[in-house]
């Protein structure tokens, strides 16, 4: 087995890894979008006046946090099924993309919970209760008034658990997922584990432009949602 | 595997992976060793914008927290013995690059992205204190090396206490990676376990609790820890 690095590699074999970039954002996306929901409940239990829910959010969260997500990974593979089993459910057959999503709705969940309390919590009570001295309902108060100026402030945790997610997916190939690096695995098998070092820059490039470029969109997001964001000068 | 799950096999198998820990720990401690002064003076060139290291620091944070670790693993795992085997050729040493301990790969990455991580938490520590510190300790007569290790490090460490906390957590849970490198660490012992009769149900239950107990144990500790250094936060009059 000669082994010698050949830069030619990394270019020929981003064009190859690119179209597999669709799963990495198909999961990612639909986890995002999964974990906000759930994380908004989450949020609510957190905030809210029941010490039960309020203790099991923050139980939830902690344990996800201790959690890696490659054990997180595979407990929801290995588990689900094996609890379906219980309840007469064949869930073998499952797309290992559902497992994968499952996971890090899961994880994002936790993350975006804290990121949208501690949002929540630095919007001054006052805010609230100006709006509703004026007139405001409560449901009114809290879209027109508490819900933009917390949007503002979770917008860069916000970016920073999207790109968490988006890397924590790349583990996804260890369940079969043939994404980005799922692909970039099979071409290496291909090629019988020669040149494995130039496949694997040609990842690390894609995932570095990839999370330069979210930074920059949620950095610009951020400077267009903050305009109307008054600092202490003005106070 | 609709039995149920087994039990005897998750409770032989969850000390098999708590004989895990210390090699974690080991690698966690090792990386955190190398990790803090690095991550330290990495974050003093960006704060006092030294020429060429400033922008090195920018690009290696950078490139580290826009890849994920695994590939930082793979790219390791698949660089450095190349580098190392055309150094033995060279220099006639006889030893095998498979024979080298998969921990020297990790002490590497795990290293290598640590500091990564703490150079951001110590530039925003840092940055947190009053720059009317330092020029108060030296006009007071302190050289710069004084006014840093009593003035501006106690102070910056009480605000990038819960940071390190966080990096250390998110540390030990990314040896559970080490698997790649066949790394006798919590999970592979834990899968390998497993392999027998496929029990992976047991097997992941029981690395998912020593990672809960072990990242909360740590936890404890830096709050503990936290509260100690308290005594040197300045105060909100």
């Amino acid at each position: 087995m000669e082994k010698y690095f050949d830069a030619s590699y990394i270019w020929e074999s981003i064009p190859l890894l690119i179209p597999f970039l669709k799963m990495t954002f198909m999961v990612a996306g639909l986890s995002v979008l999964f974990g906000t929901l759930l994380g908004f409940i989450l949020t609510v239990a957190k905030t809210g006046k029941s010490k039960f829910a309020r203790k099991l959010a923050t139980g939830y969260t902690t344990i996800i946090r201790c959690t890696p997500s490659i054990v997180l990974l595979f407990l929801v593979y290995y588990g689900l099924p094996a609890i379906g089993d219980r309840f007469g459910l064949n869930l073998n057959n499952i797309d290992t993309a559902v497992f994968v999503i499952i996971t890090f709705t899961l994880q994002f969940a936790a993350a975006m919970s804290e990121v949208m309390r501690s949002a929540f919590q630095s919007i001054d009570n006052g805010q609230f209760e100006a709006a509703v001295s004026v007139g405001l309902s409560n449901s009114q108060a809290y879209r027109r008034i508490v819900f933009p100026q917390a949007f503002v402030v979770a917008l860069p945790n916000f970016g920073n658990s999207l790109l968490a997610v988006l890397q924590e997916g790349s583990l996804a190939y260890t369940i079969g997922l043939i994404d980005v690096v799922g692909k970039a695995n099979l071409i290496i098998a291909g090629n019988y584990n020669a040149h494995a070092l130039e496949i694997f820059l040609a990842l690390a490039i894609i995932y570095w432009i990839l999370s330069i470029a979210i930074e920059q969109f949620f950095l610009k997001l951020e400077q267009v949602f903050s305009k109307g964001k008054q600092g202490l000068k003005t106070a | 595997m609709s039995e149920g799950l087994n039990y005897k096999f998750l409770v032989d198998t969850f000390f098999i992976a708590l004989s895990g820990v210390p090699i974690t720990l080991f690698i966690t401690v090792v990386a955190l060793l190398f990790a803090l002064p690095l991550g330290f003076l990495l974050a003093l060139t960006r704060i006092n914008r030294i020429p060429v290291l400033h922008r090195f620091a920018q690009v290696y944070v950078s490139f580290v927290r826009g890849t994920p670790i695994i590939i930082q693993i793979f790219i390791v795992y698949s660089s450095v013995p190349l580098l190392l085997s055309s150094l033995f050729t060279k220099f006639n040493i006889g030893m095998n690059v498979y024979d080298v301990n998969p921990i020297w790969y990790a002490f590497i990455v795990f290293s290598f992205n640590t500091t990564a991580v703490l150079i951001e938490v110590f530039r925003s520590a840092l940055s947190t204190v009053n720059r009317g510190q330092l020029e108060a300790a030296q006009s007071v007569g302190l050289t710069d090396v004084q006014a840093y290790r009593r003035i501006i490090i106690p102070q910056a460490l009480v605000v990038a206490m819960p940071n390190i906390c966080t990096a250390t957590v998110n540390l030990i849970k990314a040896t559970s990676l080490g698997y790649a490198m066949s790394l006798q660490e919590i999970t592979l012992k834990a899968k390998v376990a497993a392999n027998v009769g496929y029990n992976y149900v047991e097997a992941y239950i029981d690395i998912f609790l020593v990672y809960l107990l072990l990242c909360s144990a740590v936890e404890y500790a830096f709050k503990l820890y936290e509260k100690r250094l308290s005594k040197y936060k300045p105060s909100v009059v």
